[in-house]
């Protein structure tokens, strides 16, 4: 339990140099960017929504917990809510070729047709670059970028770890609550919270 | 053992054989499979006993290569949940989880278990049940089993355990092997420091340990976000202590919040690395860069003070009165002979701190979990300090005075005119001041001991110098000399009169001694009284006689000194052995239950608000907020209203578990008030260490209703 001086502020150094090295998805901090293939053919840049908030949605529409949020309508209302407030929605698309989720544009746009879902764009990103930038690790995993390009929300899409959808009425929806704490001008309450879902399909 | 089965018991038997042919309809069956897993039901006895509790588990036998989640599921994941429904009073504790295992798909890490393993779960079986009926328990079982992946899956399985009087047989080897995966309780104590970028530095000291061995080690956090779960976790392990350099996740401890998980183990043996894991509570460091600690120099400013307050102590007050009144006798010293026997006297006093704190560093170095007080929990220190103060009170009463000094004031040693005399004197308070921990000393003296040597000897030191300042201030400062008022007969009155504290504080320790020894325990120190008040009279008696007479009286007062005192010492120390089990916690109508961690946790993952109280015979200020505020009526309704379940650790004895505890909050001794507000994942709120009822309900219990939504995000 003790300490000596020296030890400590070689640990300190470490861990600050070991901070530098990841300069990942933080919060407060400048979201990674990034250029991207869009579903809908053509390429995505989050620097272009610069001034408008964006939450970053990763799918998969044969993970149970994706499935959970869409059969229900849950995530799909949501889109619709947010960007019918001027809120640009990207899903993103990480699993790699041959692997569980792994879609091309139109299938991936098909299948939003087909679930009623309304995002503004789906990015593709099948090599995981974005995904790995953003540390991103399950389906669903849900970031926010304010207007001014920082990450201000990491987590899950509420607060009850389940694949039930019954359990979606009783939980907090801490996307729905962050953005509405953004549309009143304050920092989400919690803008941290733990993802879950099944794991992103990353290419081995 | 042999043992005859009565009728009774025979038919019971039958019975049970009976109603296990049949069983009842909508029970579902003891295992069900999935495409990935084969759940199964077990239980570790083959019938229950009513009133008794039992281990019942869901044993996974999972498809090679997919596996299942631990509590903390890491990264990604859902860890299995068993809903229970169980018969009408029967309860079901939280699942005990063996050690898990780590899982990487590239960038992401899991934890949980593959091939095989089962999940336990104590019950508490109800009271009432009659012998030859079922115990039936239900189990609905959920949950997520990946590969790359993930399959969320149900069963619902079923248990009829046969109700007997007494003498279960042995149920399923399942719960065995699965007891045997359990993490161990550490048997060190762990602490971490964070950095500024919120890395964490786990380490741990064990004697055990030296280079390459353990060969490998992990940390599993038992809390989802407290560390970066892909991150390498860097191991230096070097002579007596290891060290394991862990990453920080997006939920880092709070501050004054300990590291709770499971730490893996590897030995390099003939055959492969073998793991074992232990549970894990891994204090946060004083001096870290959280909010909330104490750093060296107001740490030294806080003892300073908490040093001045000391001389106000009961204990303490008459030592220097008397010192002090012995300044006024010595009309005829010169200012600089005064000065000197102040100088002496804070000499004595920081000598005999400095000998304190190094008996702490020497027994920290030897693994002890020690705190302030601590040798208030050896009965030996006790009975010593209770004669001490008794004999000192027999003093002041006029029983003898010792010595030739005419001056006749002040306690045997304290009595000289001598600087020897003012040596001893802040020997004697020093003695007598450190049961009287002041509030304020507790943090001071927690973080002292969390301190490299150096450090903690100069809070020592200056606690020492806080409590000899007074009567250094005095005899070095002629002026304040004149404020005292003028000596007269009614010095020799107030020194009668200062008897009675003395004559107090030893019937306190002697009660202290009855908690630790018992009843015996009493007989002996009073024994030893007895003894020490005839040595005393004794030795004043002979005093006038002639040569012979003299010599003959102090040897004989001598040997029954020396008999109060070896006779005590030994037979305290026999007594207190046997007495370990502590007669009050066993007392069956109390508002409290002896704290335990187990039955903390327990609490604590049921959501149940929890208020600790960790206390000692030998500290005051427990005493007096106990009476004060814990106690009163109002609060004890406070509680029960609430449903606020109130756990009261016992520290009056050693107890490694009550330490840890405290280590845990960066205290060092007793007293602590934490309580935990509903729900599983809240924050323990630190109440202070001097109670009032007011302070007690304003804290305790007045938190908004939390809605069950916001309970389970940290699950």
């Amino acid at each position: 339990m003790k300490f000596n001086v020296l030890a400590a502020s070689t640990a300190i150094a470490l861990g600050l140099a070991a901070g530098s090295a990841c300069a990942a998805a933080q919060l407060d901090q400048p979201a990674p960017t990034f250029t991207a293939q869009s579903a809908a053919g053509g390429t995505i840049s989050l620097d272009a929504y610069r001034g408008k908030t964006v939450v970053l949605e990763w799918t998969n529409h044969q993970c149970p917990f994706v499935k959970k949020h869409y059969e229900s309508g849950n995530i799909p209302s949501l889109q619709k809510e947010a960007t019918a407030k001027g809120v640009v929605w990207l899903q993103v698309i990480s699993s790699a070729p041959g692997k569980q989720g792994h879609v091309d544009g139109a299938t991936a746009q098909k299948l939003n047709a087909e679930r009623g879902a309304a995002p503004t764009a789906t990015v593709l990103d099948p090599e995981g670059r974005i995904a790995r930038q953003y540390e991103a690790v399950t389906t669903p995993h849900l970031y926010i970028v304010a207007p001014d390009g920082k990450l201000v929300y990491k987590g899950g899409i509420d607060s009850i770890a389940s694949n039930k959808k019954e359990d979606i009425a009783r939980a907090d929806n801490y996307v729905k609550l962050a953005l509405n704490d953004l549309a009143a001008g304050r920092k989400p309450a919690h803008a941290s919270t733990q993802p879950y879902g099944c794991t992103i399909k990353y290419a081995d | 053992m042999f043992r005859h089965f009565t009728m009774r018991q025979a038919l019971a038997a039958c019975l049970c054989l009976l109603s296990l042919a049949a069983p009842a309809a909508d029970l579902p069956p003891a295992a069900a499979g999935t495409p990935h897993v084969r759940a199964r039901l077990v239980a570790a006895v083959d019938a229950v006993v009513p009133g008794g509790e039992i281990l019942l588990g869901v044993e996974q036998r999972i498809i090679p290569h997919w596996h299942t989640y631990w509590r903390n599921p890491g990264d990604s994941g859902v860890p299995t949940r068993i809903d229970w429904q169980l018969p009408a009073g029967a309860e079901a504790g939280d699942i005990r989880w063996p050690t898990p295992q780590r899982f990487v798909l590239g960038p992401v890490t899991n934890y949980g278990y593959a091939d095989e393993v089962t999940l336990l779960a104590p019950v508490r079986v109800p009271e009432g049940l009659a012998a030859g009926s079922r115990f039936e328990v239900r189990a609905s079982v959920s949950w997520l089993v990946c590969r790359e992946e993930c399959i969320p899956e149900e069963v619902e399985l079923g248990l009829a355990l046969p109700v007997v009087a007494g003498g279960a047989g042995r149920g399923d080897p399942a719960v065995d092997r699965a007891l045997a995966r359990l993490p161990a309780a550490a048997p060190w104590q762990a602490g971490f420091v964070q950095a500024a970028d919120g890395s964490l530095r786990l380490r741990i000291e064990d004697g055990a340990f030296r280079p390459g061995r353990p060969a490998s080690a992990w940390f599993y956090p038992e809390t989802w976000g407290r560390i970066a779960q892909s991150a390498a976790q860097p191991l230096s392990v070097s002579e007596g202590a290891l060290e394991l350099q862990l990453a920080p996740g997006s939920a880092p401890p709070p501050p004054g919040e300990a590291l709770r998980g499971v730490l893996v183990l590897g030995e390099a043996t003939a055959d492969g690395e073998r793991l074992s894991g232990f549970e894990l509570a891994a204090a946060p460091a004083a001096g870290a860069a959280g909010e909330g600690e104490v750093g060296l120099l107001a740490a030294l400013g806080l003892a300073l003070f908490g040093g001045l307050v000391l001389n106000l102590m009961p204990c303490v007050f008459p030592v220097l009165s008397i010192k002090a009144l012995s300044l006024l006798r010595h009309a005829e010293l010169s200012p600089w002979q005064k000065r000197l026997q102040g100088l002496a006297y804070t000499a004595g006093v920081l000598v005999s701190f400095a000998l304190l704190g190094g008996l702490l560093i020497l027994l920290r170095a030897g693994g002890q979990a020690i705190g302030w007080g601590f040798q208030y929990q050896s009965p030996v220190f006790v009975i010593a300090v209770a004669y001490l103060m008794f004999g000192v009170g027999l003093n002041l009463s006029g029983l003898f005075t010792v010595g030739a000094s005419a001056a006749g004031i002040g306690s045997s040693l304290a009595a000289r005119g001598g600087y020897a005399g003012s040596f001893f004197t802040g020997v004697l308070a020093t003695v007598v001041a450190t049961p009287c921990t002041a509030p304020f000393m507790g943090a001071a003296i927690g973080y002292a001991l969390g301190q490299p040597g150096p450090a903690l000897l100069a809070i020592f030191l200056s606690l020492g110098l806080g409590l000899a300042l007074p009567y250094l201030a005095l005899a070095a400062w002629p002026p304040l000399q004149r404020l005292l008022p003028r000596p007269g007969a009614w010095m020799e009155r107030l020194k009668e009169g200062l008897a009675f504290p003395m004559y107090g504080a030893a019937a306190w320790l002697v009660w202290v001694l009855a908690r630790q020894g018992g009843a015996n325990a009493v007989l002996v120190a009073l024994g030893g009284m007895v003894l020490i008040a005839f040595a005393g009279w004794l030795y004043a008696a002979t005093r006038g006689g002639s040569l012979w007479t003299r010599h003959g009286g102090a040897g004989f007062a001598a040997a029954a000194l020396a008999l109060a005192l070896i006779g005590g010492g030994a037979g305290v120390d026999a007594v207190a052995v046997d007495a370990a089990p502590r007669a009050e916690s066993a007392a069956g109508d109390q508002p409290w239950q002896p704290y335990s961690a187990a039955r903390l946790d327990e609490l604590r993952r049921a959501g149940k608000p929890v208020f600790v109280n960790l206390t000692a015979a030998w500290c005051i200020s427990c005493l007096v907020n106990e009476r004060v505020a814990l106690s009163d009526n109002g609060v004890l309704e406070h509680f029960r209203e609430r449903g606020i379940a109130y756990l009261k650790g016992d520290w009056t004895n050693r107890d490694e578990a009550i330490s840890r505890y405290l280590a845990e909050f960066g205290r060092s001794g007793v007293p602590l008030y934490v309580y935990y507000p509903p729900g599983a994942a809240s924050r323990p709120v630190v109440l202070p260490q001097l109670l009032t009822p007011d302070i007690v309900r304003q804290a305790v219990g007045n938190e908004n209703p939390v809605s069950t939504s916001t309970n389970l995000k940290e699950s």
